[in-house]
């Protein structure tokens, strides 16, 4: 097992790099540089041939690439002039905000998804299956900032009983049990959000599997045995029908960073995904290559951690 | 010349003048607050709260001497000062410097510095910070503040702690209008002469300013919060405890927080919700002519000269003609702004000149010019397609323009690209037809107008002279005019290079726009059109 974990995070090591590569020409090529996002405008053709000399913008594509990827090999991913701090900080600075609200949507999609996948598959094709996958199909098929405005205007502005932005209230500053409090309002409507997007596939998945085990063989033994329908399905039926779930979630981890851009520019939440699109604007290198680079170890952990659930739920399947 | 006589010495004067002058007139129960906004039943000022201002970017640092970002700015000024302040329509009036005095040539501005300002960290504010910012500083790295003095300046003297003058080489005459907080920020000597790196260094996160506020805490894309400076030199000033900027990037969610009153004051909203917003009794809207980072802004339509097509006079009048740039204010802006005539901001009032050709909406005037140019429909029906490239937030001049041009046979190719893409095509690749760029005047002809239109800014420099428009004539009259002591002459040099310029029509002036902020009903003394808006502001609750 602890072989089989340390070659997948070797594995890691070149898609890492590639990555890097990657996200240096994705930047350099796109049209544009950072010089406004970092001096201002109205300077004349000597300002901005002084600033692009400051920030090295003047020098060739293929040492501009050296010196990033010397840096990245030493483990150094730059310093975010724009910010004025080393890229790092600022992007383990926003991490805390944007888990606060991917781990309780990751979690509640999963307990909801399930939930209604079971439903579904025991009685297929009947209203109460056709009602669950009419809506949590919408919920998936609704663009994220369309669904997030409609949160608002219902649930924080005709109802206020939600907060229309932010992590906390600044008039109200408050610390300790007050304060985890307050971040918690705060996060219901974007947690909602993201959770009724990710919801579907879940759902969808844990259906068709489920429908898929039930109809085996071995299912239809204990039911001949006499076992009670709720043991069939939970101890016999759902585990195995888990695998494929599993490997949607998984899958959902790099998808869920995306769809926090949107919910995080919508509700105003301080997170990563506003961190990279203000980067991507404004051409901020150092940044846009460590959420990258980021948001690639979170998905190799991630599918690492469903490989080793796989184990977990299924006993047939051993790594060595 | 001599400003020092004419203008009120500090803040509390100009609120107290107005309010005597009202009161011996028998002035009905309206009155004006410190910054001139309309203050009904004479109400006393209150002290204390807390202010919450929603802004669209984060600021990113929050030193506003080393750039002319608005996003730096909308914070950052709030910490510090200029030697003067600019109001609505941009008439400087005392800051750091309680008076001033121009030689008659408008060679030497001598400034008298308020006596006992202290930096927040309790050091005392004197000339050699002026000095020291404006040398290391602003000359080098704020933008505008560079290209407008850096070769014009001669040497700036401090004979006395108190008292700084500067030399320019030839006179120049907008020197008053490039002191605000936002065009040159004065920085403290005491902490950034041993920086080694003025655009790198950590103290550009923890600022250390004169301003009504001083600095408390900054979150990255959450929130900046600032608290009152007791020692402000302003006596009374400011009212509020504390002032909290929170990053709110969506401007309809900016909107409903207002709405719900979880921010106070908020600026950039959407054109269509202003007719809404305006109606709601617990919001009031404010629409200047400036606001953090720019002002007084005509939106143009630029051709591009270097091509054959768009170097033909005819065609450029037909696309004057063929486009209803009342449609474009109306369906666009909903009627807040104005048809543009040309080159300079009708508020401008001292250089404006409406004495130009015009150029009505005349479809069938347009469809003959393109005719005689040599651009027949085809069979079509179309005489030939051109780009135009626009922000992502100018969509809608590009609908409405895309409609009345393929009235006249000309298919207009839109092309949305976010700003670095869209400064790298149009000013370094030089690949297009046609744009819209939002051109802000500033607060002087020679500031904001000229860098569209000199020869020497022809190039890759972001929203320089997008045309490429060459005509020494006009280099001539902007130098002039720039170098002209007398107000009434450069209202006449002007009035010539804005007929000139629309004679010629490089580019196409469509609206002037308004900025556009919205503020709690209960929160008075705002200064929206000011990169310090709430230096004056209280909470009447």
């Amino acid at each position: 097992m602890l072989a089989f974990v340390a070659r997948r995070l070797a594995q890691a090591v070149p898609l890492l790099l590639a990555v890097a590569v990657l996200t240096f020409l994705l930047i350099e090529l796109a049209p544009g540089d950072p010089i406004v996002a970092l001096a201002g405008e109205d300077g004349d053709a000597a300002y901005y041939a002084m600033m692009r000399e400051r920030f090295g913008l003047d020098r060739p594509l293929g040492e501009r690439f050296a010196a990033y990827m010397g840096r990245v090999l030493r483990g150094d991913l730059g310093f975010s002039y724009r910010l004025q701090q080393p890229a790092v900080t600022a992007v383990l600075g926003r991490l805390p905000a944007t888990l606060l609200l991917i781990g309780p949507a990751l979690l509640l999609s999963t307990a909801i998804g399930l939930a209604l996948g079971v439903l579904a598959a025991r009685r297929p094709h009947s209203l109460g299956d056709t009602a669950v996958s009419t809506v949590s199909l919408l919920g998936h098929a609704v663009p994220v900032f369309w669904l997030a405005q409609l949160l608002l205007l219902v649930f924080a502005v005709r109802l206020e009983a939600f907060p229309v932005q932010g992590m906390r209230d600044v008039r109200l500053d408050a610390q300790g049990w007050a304060g985890a409090l307050d971040v918690a309002r705060h996060m219901v409507l974007p947690v909602t959000a993201l959770t009724v997007q990710f919801l579907a596939p879940i759902a969808r998945v844990a259906r068709a599997s489920l429908i898929d085990v039930l109809g085996q063989d071995y299912v239809r033994t204990a039911v001949a045995k006499g076992l009670h329908g709720r043991v069939v399905l939970g101890k016999h039926a759902l585990r195995n029908a888990l695998l494929p779930v599993v490997t949607v979630i998984g899958a959902q981890v790099g998808f869920m960073f995306s769809g926090a851009v949107l919910t995080e520019t919508v509700f105003a939440w301080p997170g990563l995904g506003r961190l990279l699109l203000s980067a991507m604007l404004a051409r901020d290198q150092a940044i846009v290559s460590s959420m990258f680079l980021l948001l690639t170890v979170a998905v190799v952990l991630s599918t690492l951690l469903v490989d080793l659930l796989y184990a977990a739920l299924d006993p047939r399947i051993r790594y060595g | 010349m001599n400003h020092a006589a004419t203008r009120r010495s500090h803040l509390p004067q100009r609120v107290l003048l107005p309010l005597v002058a009202l009161a011996l007139l028998g002035a009905p129960a309206l009155a004006q607050d410190a910054l001139g906004n309309e203050n009904p039943g004479h109400e006393a000022p209150k002290r204390g709260g807390t202010l919450v201002i929603g802004i669209g970017q984060n600021p990113g640092h929050l030193n506003p001497a080393i750039s002319t970002g608005s996003e730096v700015h909308a914070v950052a000024d709030s910490l510090f000062n200029g030697l003067v302040g600019l109001d609505d329509q941009a008439n400087p009036y005392p800051d750091l410097a309680r008076a001033w005095e121009v030689s008659d040539d408008a060679r030497r501005y001598t400034f008298h510095l308020h006596a006992g300002v202290r930096w927040h960290d309790g050091e005392p504010f004197t000339s050699a910070d002026v000095a020291f910012t404006f040398q290391q500083v602003l000359l080098r790295y704020h933008a505008r503040t560079r290209t407008g003095l850096a070769g014009r300046l001669e040497r700036i003297e401090t004979p006395d702690d108190l008292t700084v003058t500067f030399v320019f080489r030839e006179p120049y005459a907008p020197f008053l209008q490039q002191l605000n907080v936002t065009e040159a920020p004065i920085l403290p000597r005491h902490v950034y002469a041993s920086v080694a790196d003025v655009q790198n260094a950590p103290e550009n996160l923890a600022p250390v300013g004169t301003g009504p506020y001083r600095f408390v805490e900054y979150v990255v894309d959450d929130r900046v919060v600032l608290a009152r400076n007791d020692d402000y030199f302003k006596p009374g000033l400011p009212y509020l405890d504390r002032l909290v900027f929170r990053v709110i990037p969506d401007a309809n969610t900016r909107l409903l927080a207002l709405e719900r009153g979880e921010v106070d004051f908020i600026g950039g909203l959407p054109a269509g919700e202003l007719d809404r917003v305006d109606a709601l009794p617990e919001v009031t809207v404010f629409t200047p002519n400036s606001g953090s980072g720019g002002g007084f802004c005509v939106m143009t339509m630029s051709f591009n000269l270097e091509r054959e097509r768009f170097a033909d006079p005819r065609v450029r009048q037909a696309f004057a003609h063929a486009i209803d740039r009342q449609q474009v204010l109306d369906q666009v802006l909903f009627g807040r702004g104005r048809v543009a005539s040309g080159p300079i901001h009708s508020q401008l009032a001292f250089a404006y000149s409406d004495d130009v050709r015009a150029y009505p909406f005349d479809p069938a005037l347009a469809e003959s010019l393109l005719d005689e140019a040599g651009h027949p429909r085809g069979a079509d029906g179309t005489r030939f397609a051109a780009t135009f490239l626009h922000f992502p937030a100018f969509a809608k001049y590009g609908e409405v323009l895309r409609q009345n041009l393929a009235q006249v046979g000309v298919q207009l190719e839109l092309v949305a690209l976010d700003r670095a893409a869209f400064i790298s095509r149009v000013f370094e690749q030089r690949d297009f037809d046609t744009n819209v760029i939002s051109y802000c005047n500033n607060s002087d002809p020679a500031i904001g107008v000229a860098r569209v239109y000199v020869s020497s800014n022809i190039g890759n420099i972001p929203f320089s002279n997008a045309a490429a428009y060459v005509n020494p004539e006009v280099d001539r009259l902007f130098a002039e005019a720039a170098s002209q002591a007398d107000v009434a002459e450069r209202g006449r040099l002007y009035a010539e290079v804005q007929r000139l310029l629309v004679d010629e029509l490089p580019v196409l002036w469509l609206v002037e726009t308004q900025f556009s902020a919205a503020g709690r009903a209960e929160v008075r003394g705002l200064a929206p059109w000011s990169g310090s808006p709430a230096e004056a502001a209280w909470i009447a609750r």
